[in-house]
C-alpha cells in the first residue's frame, strides 16, 4: 500500500513539476505570461467539464501570436443544447479529440513558470485544477492575474481614462475589450478569447506603470485572485479609500 | 480564427500582399503585437537598435531626430499599413531616430530573424525595402515619396537578376601591410581605383582602404602619410561570392555601411565591387548618358538617346536624390543634346558671317526642366556692320535655327506655342536689337513687357560667343540701376500671384474645368519663389539664372533671402520633387505631363510641408509689399 502510495506519487510529480516561485521584483513588462481562455459544458463543477482550451503567450505587452494554442477536449460529459449554441462546437466534432489528459499536458508545457492571465479566472481554474488534481494529483501552482481585478483597480485610479468614464453595462470580456477598442472580430472561442484577454491585458500595463505598479509582485497583490486582489492598496493611498 | 485576422491584413498591404498565400501564412505564424498609447516613445534615438520591423495595424507613429542643436526635426509620420524600425534592424547600430506614437497604436513585429528569412528567401520583399531603405542621403521629406513610387517601375529586377561576378571586372589592386598611407593613395591614383587590398605577411587579403577612408581617417584627421597604412585599413574584409546576386551585394553595403566589397571567385580574390558598379548595372548612370549623347554626329542618332533622359529622372527619383540634384543632372543632359544639336547644325550651314550665340531662358535658362519641356530659346548674334553682312547673316541664322527648331523637335523639346524661339525672327536679333529690347521693357512697363521680362531676364548662354550674352547681360544690370519703378512692377506681379493659404483647412484648388479640385503645383507653388527670388536678384545684380544659384549668391547680398533662405530652398526643391514625382507618374502611365496634383492624395507630411511652403510665400510676399509700397497697388 505504501510502496503503491509512492508509485503514484512518482509518477505524479515525473508528469509535472509544479511552476517555480516568482521573483517579485522582476519588472512588469519583462514577465512572460499566458493568457488563457476555456469553454465549458457549464458552469456546475461537478457535471460539467472543459470543452477547449485556448492560450496565448506574451512578454510584457508583447503579445506572441504565432504561439496560439486552441485545443478541443474530448468531454466526459454530455454537450448541452445551449452550449452547442453558445460555442458552435458540435458533439461530433469533439468526439475525435484527444482526452483532457492529453490536452492539460500540453497546456502545462506551455504555462512552464509563467503567470496565467484571464477572465474571471477562477472558473476556468476551477475545472482545470479538478482535472489537475485527478490526473496529476496536485493543481496548478502558475501565479495568477484576473483581468476584472486589475479593471476594477484601474477603474478607481483612472477616472478620466475613457474606458472608465462609466461602470461596466455588462460584466464581460466583450464589454471590456470594445471600452478599450480592441477589435472584436468573428468567432467566441476558446483561442479568441484568450487573445482579446490578452490584449485587454496588454491595454491595461501602460495604465498600472502609470499608476505606480512596476514589479510583478505589486501586479499579483493587486490582480490575483488567491492573494484577495483587488484590495490592495499602494502606500499613502490608504486613507483615500 | 486568430491567424485569419493577421493573414487578412498582411493581404492587403505592400510588399506583403506580393507574397505567396503560404509564406504570408508563415509570416502570421511568427509575428507578435504590441499596443502603444497615445505618446509613448516606441524606440528612442539613441537608445538600442530595434529587435523587429513593426507594421501597424492600427493608428500612427511620429518619427523625429534630435538635431547637433538640440531641436527635434520631425522627418516623417507612418500610418497603417506602413513599418518603421527596418534601417536599425539591419545596421547593427543604435536607433538613430525617436518613434513616438500620435495615437493609440497597435503594431504587428516581425523579428529580425524572420526579417532576414524573408530578405534572403524573398526578392519581392527585398526590393520593397531596398527600394524604400536604399540610401541616407535623401533629402528627409523624399523619404515617403520615394517609397510610394518605388512599385511603379521593375526595372531593378535586373538587380535580382545579374551575379555578382557578371559585373565586377575591376582588377584587385593590393600592396604589402607594411606600407605607408601614402603607398595606398599613390597606388590607387595611379591605377586609377577607388579602393587598395592590403596583403598580410601570408599574401592574403588583411584589410581594405577605400577613396572614403583617405578622406574621413587622413585628410579630415590631418593624419600623417606616412604611417602604416594598417592604421586606416578596414577589417573585417566584407566579401560576396561571384555567383551570389547584385542584391546581396548591395544588402551587405547597406548592412555595413560600405561601398566596396571584395569579390571571391573559387575561394579565390577575385574582384571589387562598388556602389557604382551597381549604379552602371542598372544602365541609367548620367555619366553614361551624357558620353552616349556626345557622341552623336546626327539628329538622328540623338533621337533614341534624347528619349533617356527622361527614364533618368525616374531613375533618379527613385534613388531618393535631391530635386536640387535632380534638375541640375536634367539640365547637364539637356544642355549637352541642346548643344550637340547646334554642333550638328553649324557643321552642316558652315561658318556664320558673324559671331553668334544661342541662349535658353525660362526653366531651361534657369535650369530647372525635371522632363523635356517647350523650346524656350533666341539667338544673339554680333553687330552688324554694312547691309551685304546683315543681309548674309539674316539668311544664315533664318536656316541655322529652323533646322535647329526640328532637330530638337525630333529630341522631344515641343515647340513653343507662344513662339519664344530663334527660329521667330524677333527672338533672332543683332546685340544693339536686344539692347533696345531690354532697355524698352525695362522704361516702359507696359503689361507684355513685364511679360517678356519674365521670360528673357532668367537668359542663359548655351552654345557659341558667350560673350555677346555677357554683354547684354551686364548692360541689363545698368539698366536696372536705380529703377524702382520697373523693379516695382515686377514686385506687383510677385505679390498678385497669391498662394492658396486656405490649403488644408478648404482647399483652394482650381475651382471648375478639366483639372476641378486640383492644385497647380507651378503657378501656386514653384513660380511665386522663382519670381520672387528674381526680383531680389535683378534688384542686387545676381547673375545666375538658377534659383537656387540665386539664392546662394543672396545670402549674403539681401536681408530677407539671408534669414529665410534654407526654408526658401527646401520649399523650392520639395515642390519641384513633388512636380517631378507627379509627372513621372504620368509618364509611366502613358499620360500628357501636366502640374496638376490632387491635394487629397497627399501624404499628411507633404500636406504639412506644402502648407509651410505657402506660408513662406506669403510671407516673404507680405515682405515684399512692404519693401515696394509705393508701388504696389
Amino acid at each position: 500500500m505504501v510502496n503503491g502510495m509512492m508509485g503514484l506519487f512518482q509518477y505524479c510529480r515525473n508528469k509535472i513539476r509544479p511552476a517555480a516561485r516568482i521573483n517579485e521584483k522582476i519588472p512588469v513588462e519583462k514577465v512572460r505570461y499566458v493568457a488563457i481562455d476555456t469553454e465549458l459544458t457549464g458552469l456546475d463543477e461537478r457535471k460539467d467539464s472543459i470543452v477547449s482550451v485556448g492560450a496565448v503567450r506574451m512578454v510584457g505587452g508583447r503579445i506572441d501570436i504565432g504561439s496560439s494554442f486552441y485545443r478541443l477536449v474530448r468531454p466526459d460529459s454530455e454537450l448541452t443544447a445551449a452550449s452547442i449554441v453558445i460555442h458552435e462546437i458540435t458533439p461530433s466534432e469533439v468526439m475525435e479529440k484527444p482526452d483532457i489528459s492529453e490536452v492539460l499536458e500540453e497546456f502545462i508545457g506551455l504555462c512552464g513558470n509563467d503567470v496565467i492571465v484571464g477572465y474571471c479566472l477562477s472558473i476556468d481554474m476551477s475545472f482545470i485544477n479538478r482535472e489537475m488534481k485527478r490526473i496529476f494529483c496536485r493543481p496548478l501552482t502558475n501565479e495568477m492575474l484576473d483581468v476584472r481585478l486589475l479593471w476594477d483597480w484601474l477603474s478607481k485610479r483612472h477616472t478620466n481614462h475613457k474606458a472608465f468614464s462609466m461602470p461596466l453595462r455588462e460584466q464581460s470580456l466583450y464589454e471590456m475589450g470594445k471600452r478599450l477598442d480592441i477589435m472584436l472580430s468573428g468567432a467566441h472561442n476558446a483561442v479568441m478569447d484568450a487573445f482579446i484577454t490578452a490584449q485587454v491585458f496588454q491595454r491595461l500595463i501602460p495604465l498600472l506603470l502609470e499608476s505606480g505598479i512596476r514589479r510583478i509582485g505589486d501586479l499579483l497583490n493587486i490582480g490575483s485572485p488567491e492573494r484577495g486582489g483587488g484590495r490592495f492598496k499602494l502606500g499613502g493611498e490608504a486613507s483615500n479609500f | 480564427m486568430l491567424f485569419e485576422d493577421v493573414i487578412d491584413f498582411f493581404k492587403n498591404i505592400p510588399p506583403f500582399q506580393f507574397l505567396e498565400e503560404a509564406v504570408i501564412r508563415d509570416i502570421a505564424g511568427s509575428v507578435s503585437m504590441e499596443f502603444y498609447p497615445k505618446g509613448s516613445v516606441i524606440l528612442r534615438q539613441d537608445g538600442p537598435a530595434s529587435d523587429s520591423l513593426r507594421i501597424i495595424k492600427k493608428g500612427g507613429v511620429k518619427i523625429s531626430m534630435r538635431s547637433g542643436t538640440n531641436e527635434d526635426v520631425d522627418l516623417d509620420y507612418r500610418g497603417e499599413g506602413e513599418s518603421f524600425g527596418l534601417v536599425s534592424l539591419v545596421g547593427k547600430e543604435k536607433q538613430k531616430t525617436t518613434i513616438v506614437a500620435i495615437d493609440d497604436t497597435v503594431c504587428y513585429l516581425l523579428d529580425k530573424q524572420k526579417v532576414f528569412s524573408l530578405i534572403e528567401s524573398q526578392p519581392t520583399f527585398t526590393e520593397f525595402f531596398l527600394q524604400s531603405h536604399f540610401t541616407k542621403y535623401m533629402d528627409k521629406t523624399c523619404r515617403e515619396m520615394r517609397s510610394k513610387s518605388s512599385f511603379q517601375g521593375s526595372s531593378d529586377h535586373i538587380l535580382l537578376t545579374t551575379q555578382v561576378g557578371e559585373i565586377a571586372n575591376n582588377d584587385v589592386i593590393s600592396i604589402e601591410d607594411g606600407s605607408t598611407i601614402q603607398d595606398a593613395a599613390l597606388a590607387m591614383s595611379k591605377h586609377k581605383v577607388s579602393s587598395v587590398v592590403i596583403l598580410g605577411s601570408d599574401a592574403l587579403p588583411c584589410g581594405i582602404v577605400t577613396d572614403r577612408d583617405l578622406r574621413e581617417k587622413v585628410v579630415a584627421k590631418g593624419r600623417d602619410v606616412r604611417e602604416t597604412v594598417k592604421n586606416i585599413m578596414n577589417l573585417p574584409l566584407i566579401r560576396v561570392d561571384a555567383k551570389d546576386y547584385c542584391f546581396e551585394a548591395v544588402l551587405k553595403m547597406l548592412k555595413y555601411n560600405i561601398h566596396h566589397l571584395l569579390v571571391i571567385k573559387d575561394g579565390a580574390l577575385k574582384s571589387v565591387i562598388t556602389n557604382h558598379d551597381i549604379l552602371l548595372l542598372q544602365g541609367k548612370s548620367p555619366l553614361s548618358l551624357a558620353k552616349d549623347i556626345d557622341s552623336q554626329q546626327t539628329i538622328k542618332g540623338l533621337i533614341p538617346v534624347s528619349r533617356k533622359i527622361n527614364s533618368i529622372v525616374g531613375f533618379l527619383l527613385k534613388e531618393g536624390a535631391r530635386a536640387g540634384n535632380i534638375i541640375k543632372i536634367v539640365s547637364e543632359l539637356n544642355d549637352r543634346l541642346v548643344k550637340r544639336v547646334l554642333d550638328i547644325a553649324e557643321r552642316k550651314f558652315g561658318p556664320s558671317p558673324v559671331p553668334w550665340c544661342w541662349v535658353v531662358f525660362g526653366s531651361e535658362g534657369r535650369g530647372e526642366q525635371i522632363f523635356k519641356t517647350d523650346q524656350d530659346n533666341a539667338l544673339i548674334y554680333a553687330d552688324t556692320t554694312s547691309a551685304m553682312q546683315e543681309e548674309a547673316a539674316h539668311k544664315y541664322f533664318s536656316d541655322l535655327t529652323a533646322f535647329v527648331k526640328d532637330g530638337l523637335e525630333q529630341c522631344g523639346f515641343p515647340p513653343c506655342p507662344a513662339h519664344y524661339m530663334a527660329s521667330n525672327p524677333q527672338w533672332r536679333q543683332p546685340l544693339r536689337t536686344w539692347r533696345k529690347y531690354f532697355s524698352d521693357w525695362v522704361t516702359r512697363p507696359t503689361a507684355e513687357a513685364i511679360l517678356n521680362s519674365l521670360i528673357f531676364f532668367d537668359f542663359r548662354p548655351l552654345y557659341g560667343d558667350f560673350s555677346l550674352a555677357e554683354d547684354l547681360r551686364s548692360y541689363l544690370a545698368e539698366l536696372l540701376e536705380g529703377q524702382e519703378v520697373f523693379l516695382g512692377y515686377l514686385a506687383n506681379t510677385v505679390v498678385h500671384n497669391r498662394p492658396p493659404l486656405g490649403f488644408l483647412k478648404s482647399f483652394v484648388v482650381e475651382k471648375s474645368g478639366e483639372h476641378k479640385d486640383e492644385l497647380n503645383l507651378k503657378i501656386k507653388g514653384i513660380m511665386p519663389l522663382v519670381d520672387i527670388v528674381r526680383l531680389f536678384a535683378l534688384e542686387r545684380d545676381v547673375r545666375d539664372s538658377s534659383t537656387l544659384g540665386r539664392i546662394a549668391e543672396l545670402r549674403n547680398k539681401h536681408t530677407i533671402i539671408r534669414e529665410h533662405a534654407d526654408e526658401i530652398e527646401h520649399s523650392f526643391e520639395f515642390i519641384t520633387l513633388l512636380t517631378a514625382h507627379h509627372q513621372a507618374k504620368l509618364l509611366e502611365e502613358g499620360k500628357a505631363i501636366d502640374n496638376f496634383i490632387n491635394p487629397n492624395n497627399l501624404s499628411n507630411l507633404e500636406k504639412k510641408t506644402i502648407k509651410d511652403a505657402f506660408q513662406l510665400i506669403a510671407g516673404l510676399q507680405d515682405s515684399i509689399v512692404e519693401l515696394y509700397k509705393a508701388f504696389i497697388w
